[in-house]
This record gives structure tokens, C-alpha cells and sequence, in this order.
């Protein structure tokens, strides 16, 4: 009963420890301006105000940071899904020569180190004249996903059994048919989960964005907020609130998949 | 990128024998045999799009950072579209600046400590959540899944605040405790100071995915292998040998060489801290490959420092990345 006790106070200090940075953060942006800045012990904040949210909405640079950040983010994953998933179902329904290297090739493509490739990345979208625009962030994105989305649709689509296809099939569905009424709902979760681990994957990156785009009105939210200085001086309220602001969509996303994820390593480890 | 989550979803799949095309099968033969040609083109059809979209944005880029570092190309050759040869002077360059070793010895240490850190500490957490009371457990999880959720630049400033020489909490924290020698003490003033907060940062934001990953790895450990381990009497430390290592070595090995993947090519937390300063002191291969390629517009020899770094990468991971395609060809 003590082992029990002292492991649960160790698990309350580690959730505190891990906690603290969100807490400082949000307790840190809600604080009314003088108050940030100050000597005095503030762990716990007595007065609250949404003015520092006010600051970094309105900042130069910010709603149009964003807007880029949703917009690269979201076409490069819907199309880093849209072709994975038909890569996905050719490598897991049909039998054809090379299979087993197009699978392997995925395996080792997103496995691949990304940032060694910045130089040639970059030449290659200034020959292409996108340095500059933000398709060039859209391309390196769409690159990066592709084969995790397809890799692990592949999976999902490897758990769905293909009698029910077939089935569907001799009940008079062509290919096509049977893919979108019956594989298609099934992939449903599997879908979201990819998806969202590619959304984060682009909406965290940084060096890309920060080579790729100079000019100021094409920039994404994390290259905005690195130059946070320059946007706030010391004001830390602002710079808090905005980090907040940028943490919102990632946390949702967090929260809609977090209990699929586990459930499938579960589901791997036990069978594995 | 989070794949894991990959071969591990993917694994219990990988179990099923590959399915046969529909076309095989009973009712689907007679539609094989009027729609032949598209049949057969079909999977290739569909896997062209991909094909095409990693040959263009990833094979083409890997050829062209080898072929780049034997080239000369600064700014001047760039604009002029000249195309001059060097052979293997980018690599004499790059190898006798004794920078380079120190960075990539930096950047191998940096590595290393992280990943033991983070892979360790997410161990221990997936051990201890499985004796926690369950509202603990939940709490626990929940504060993982906010350090976790964070973005990297958010992350990135809040601990710039939480860090800083005046007003930082943790300087002001110190103080209040009695170590007086901490008011406006900067972390930021030496390279291993640097980096060890950026080490800290990345080791708190890796754990959540390692414990969790292990967590559910344990989870699935069959609860009649601990009643018999029990029954025979062993003590804690041997069931963890006998029963509960066995059974994750194989997730352990996989996170753990992610973690390297990830924590080798690290460039935002590094870069926004001080820009791999003070005086370079905080430089890893990442940083060093920026700074010649992008800010100096050395595109050859950057291109050269990437291949080494491909190659130092490709030298830590080699042994796992052979069993792993090993593995992973005799499911397909």
C-alpha cells in the first residue's frame, strides 16, 4: 500500500512537470500588461483580462501568418491523403510484379531525413520559380506525408477483410462500388488518425518555411512566432497568447484521435 | 513523422497473408476476363500518382545533393547558371575544418543523451502508469497529452520565458528557494548551458509519445505470464526480465530508433534558442548545414555537410535499419 502511495505521488509529480509549461503559458497570456514583467513571486495569477489575446490577434502579421499556415497545411495533407489512400489500396488489394518494392520504397521514403535534403530543395524550387510561394511549401509538405499517409493507410486498409469487398461484388457492386460503400466508411477512423498525424507534422515545421519563404505576408505561424521579438519586444503576455492561439487547433486535433492511437499500438503490441 | 504508430497499426495487418486481388476469386473472374488490359494496369494506375510525387520531390532531391556537392556553386555560379566541377574539394573543405568535427561530435553527444533520456524516462513512466491509482493515471496522461499537443515554436517560446535571465519563473523560483546566486542568471551563456535547455525541451515533449507507445506495449502483455511468474516466486526485477522485457524489446528497439531519426536532425529548438550561438557553441550539423548552405549561400558545401550527414546517420541507424526491412519484407 505505501509502494503504492509514493508511485502515485511520483505520477503526480510527473503530470505537474509536464503540465507547468501549458499552465505558465496560459496563466502567463491571461495576465493583465505590467504584470508579466515583474520581480515579484507570481506562480498563481490573481487577476485575469484577455487583452494579451487581443494584442497578438490584431499584430501585424498574425492572422495572415495563420490563414498561410491553415491553407499549406491543409492541401498538402487532403492531398498527401487523397493519393495515399489509392497508393494504399494498390499495394494492399492486388497482386501485381513489384509489389513488394513499391511497399518497401514507402517504408524507406518516410523514413527518409528530410532536413539533409534542404539543399537541393531549395535549388530545385528556385528553378522551378516557386521559391517564394507558399506552393513551394504546399510540394515539401505534400513530399513529407505522402509516404506515411500511404504507408500507414496501407495498414488500415491491410485490416479491413476483403470478403466484405467481394461480397459487395457479387451482389452486383463494380470495383468501384464495393471501394466507396464498403472499404471507404470502414477506413473511416483510420482516415482521421493519418490525417491528423500528417496535419501536425506541417503545421510544426519550421526549416523549410523559414528557407522557402522571405517575404513577410507569406510566412507561417511558426516563422512569425520565432521572430516573436520583433512582433512583441519583451512584451512575454503577447508572445504567450499567440503560442496559445497556435496551440488550440493542434490540441483538438490531439484530442480526436488520442484514443484511436493507442487503441491500434495496443492492438499491434498484443499480436506482434 | 509519428511511424510507429505506423508499424505498429500496421503490424496486426501485417499478420492477415497479403489479400489476393478480387479478381481471383469466384464471382470477380468473368469481370477479370472482359476488363484484362485496365486490370492489370489498374494498381499501377493507382500508385502512379505516388510514384511519380516521391521519384520527383524525393528521389530527385537525393541524387541532386550528391551531385551538388561536387560542384562549386556560391551565389556567383548560382545567378550566372554556371555549372563548374570540383570533384571532391567541398568534402577536403568540409572534412579539415576542424568545426565540423566538433559540431558533429556536438551533434553524435546531443543525439545520444536525448534519445537515452527520453527513451529511458518513457520507460519508466510506462512502468509506473500500470501501478497507478486510475485517476492518477488519467491525470498523468492528460498533462503528457498537452506537452505533447503543444507546437514545437510554442513549446520553443514558452520555455524562452520560462528560462529567462530577469523574469523567468525558473530564475525567480531559484531565488525564492535561497539560491541567490540565480537572480538574473543567464542559461544562455555557454554552448552545453544552450543546449542542455534544449535538450530539456525536446526530452519533455518525447516522452509523451514513448510513454504512451510503451504503455500500450505493456498493456498487451498477457496478465497470466505475471500470475505464473508470481507463482513461482520471483521477485520484481526478474519478472521484469523474465516476462515483461522479452515481450517489449522489439517496440523499445523501434522508438528507440526513431528517436534517433528524430532527434539527429533537430533545427527549430536550436535555431530559435540562439541561432546555434554563443559563438557556434550550440552549432549541430543542421545548424552548421543552414548556415554554409542558406546564410552564407555555400550551396556545395552544404550539399557536402548533408551527405556526411546522411552518411554519420545512415552509420548510427544501419544495424536496426537491416533488420527492420528484413522483417518488414517477410510480412509484405
Amino acid at each position: 500500500m505505501l509502494k503504492k502511495s509514493a508511485a502515485n505521488v511520483v505520477g503526480l509529480a510527473l503530470a505537474l512537470f509536464f503540465l507547468f509549461p501549458t499552465y505558465w503559458m496560459i496563466t502567463s497570456a491571461l495576465k493583465p500588461k505590467g504584470s508579466t514583467i515583474t520581480s515579484d513571486y507570481d506562480l498563481i495569477p490573481f487577476s485575469v483580462t484577455f487583452t494579451n489575446f487581443v494584442t497578438a490577434w490584431t499584430k501585424p502579421g498574425f492572422l495572415s501568418s495563420l490563414g498561410n499556415s491553415l491553407l499549406v497545411t491543409l492541401t498538402a495533407v487532403v492531398a498527401a491523403i487523397v493519393i495515399g489512400i489509392t497508393a494504399a489500396v494498390a499495394m494492399s488489394r492486388f497482386a501485381f510484379r513489384g509489389r513488394k518494392s513499391f511497399v518497401l520504397l514507402m517504408l524507406v521514403a518516410q523514413m527518409a531525413p528530410f532536413e539533409a535534403l534542404l539543399i537541393p530543395m531549395f535549388l530545385m524550387m528556385r528553378d522551378l520559380q516557386l521559391y517564394e510561394h507558399l506552393s513551394s511549401l504546399i510540394l515539401v509538405y505534400f513530399a513529407v506525408t505522402l509516404p506515411f499517409c500511404a504507408w500507414t493507410l496501407r495498414g488500415f486498409v491491410n485490416g479491413i477483410p476483403i470478403e466484405l469487398e467481394e461480397a459487395a461484388m457479387v451482389d452486383g457492386c463494380g470495383r468501384w462500388g464495393a471501394f466507396q460503400k464498403v472499404t471507404l466508411p470502414l477506413l473511416g477512423p483510420g482516415l482521421v488518425a493519418t490525417s491528423v498525424f500528417a496535419f501536425i507534422t506541417a503545421w510544426n515545421e519550421f526549416l523549410f518555411a523559414k528557407v522557402l519563404i522571405r517575404s513577410q505576408d507569406s510566412e507561417t505561424l511558426p516563422v512569425w512566432l520565432s521572430g516573436f521579438q520583433t512582433a512583441f519586444g519583451t512584451d512575454w503576455g503577447g508572445a504567450m497568447a499567440a503560442s496559445a492561439l497556435f496551440t488550440v487547433p493542434a490540441l483538438v486535433f490531439f484530442l480526436i484521435v488520442q484514443r484511436k492511437m493507442v487503441a491500434g499500438v495496443t492492438a499491434g503490441a498484443v499480436k506482434g | 513523422m509519428t511511424a510507429v504508430k505506423t508499424t505498429e497499426t500496421a503490424a496486426p495487418a501485417g499478420d492477415i497473408p497479403p489479400a489476393l486481388p478480387p479478381a481471383v476469386t469466384g464471382g470477380a473472374r468473368k469481370r477479370r476476363r472482359r476488363g484484362g488490359a485496365f486490370d492489370r494496369a489498374l494498381p499501377y494506375l493507382l500508385l502512379a500518382p505516388a510514384l511519380i510525387a516521391i521519384l520527383w520531390l524525393i528521389g530527385w532531391p537525393v541524387v541532386s545533393v550528391f551531385v551538388t556537392s561536387f560542384r562549386q556553386l556560391n551565389l556567383g555560379e548560382l545567378v550566372r547558371g554556371e555549372i563548374v566541377w570540383t570533384g571532391f574539394d567541398n568534402y577536403v573543405t568540409v572534412l579539415q575544418d576542424e568545426r565540423f568535427w566538433d559540431v558533429s561530435v556536438r551533434t553524435l553527444v546531443f543525439t545520444v543523451s536525448v534519445v537515452v533520456a527520453s527513451v529511458g524516462m518513457g520507460l519508466g513512466i510506462a512502468l509506473l502508469m500500470r501501478v497507478l491509482t486510475p485517476w492518477v493515471r488519467v491525470a498523468l496522461q492528460i498533462a503528457m497529452l498537452c506537452a505533447w499537443a503543444m507546437p514545437i515554436l510554442a513549446s520553443t517560446t514558452v520555455y524562452q520565458w520560462m528560462f529567462d535571465q530577469n523574469y523567468g519563473i525558473l530564475n525567480k523560483t531559484l531565488v525564492q528557494l535561497g539560491f541567490d546566486s540565480f537572480a538574473g542568471y543567464s542559461w544562455f551563456s555557454s554552448g552545453t548551458s544552450t543546449l542542455s535547455v534544449v535538450g530539456l525541451l525536446i526530452v519533455w515533449q518525447a516522452i509523451p509519445f514513448l510513454a504512451f507507445s510503451l504503455y500500450a506495449g505493456l498493456v498487451g502483455i498477457p496478465r497470466d505470464l505475471y500470475e505464473a511468474a508470481g507463482i513461482d516466486g520471483a521477485t520484481g526485477w526478474q519478472t521484469f526480465r523474465a516476462v515483461t522485457w522479452p515481450e517489449i524489446r522489439s517496440l523499445l528497439m523501434m522508438v528507440t530508433f526513431l528517436s534517433t531519426l528524430w532527434d539527429f536532425k533537430v533545427f527549430a529548438q536550436i535555431w530559435v534558442f540562439r541561432e546555434g550561438g554563443p559563438s557556434g557553441e550550440s552549432t549541430t550539423l543542421p545548424v552548421l548545414q543552414y548556415l554554409e548552405g542558406i546564410a552564407k549561400s555555400h550551396f556545395g558545401v552544404a550539399a557536402a555537410i548533408s551527405v556526411l550527414m546522411m552518411v554519420i546517420l545512415g552509420l548510427i541507424t544501419f544495424q536496426y535499419l537491416r533488420k527492420l526491412l528484413q522483417t518488414e519484407e517477410g510480412k509484405i
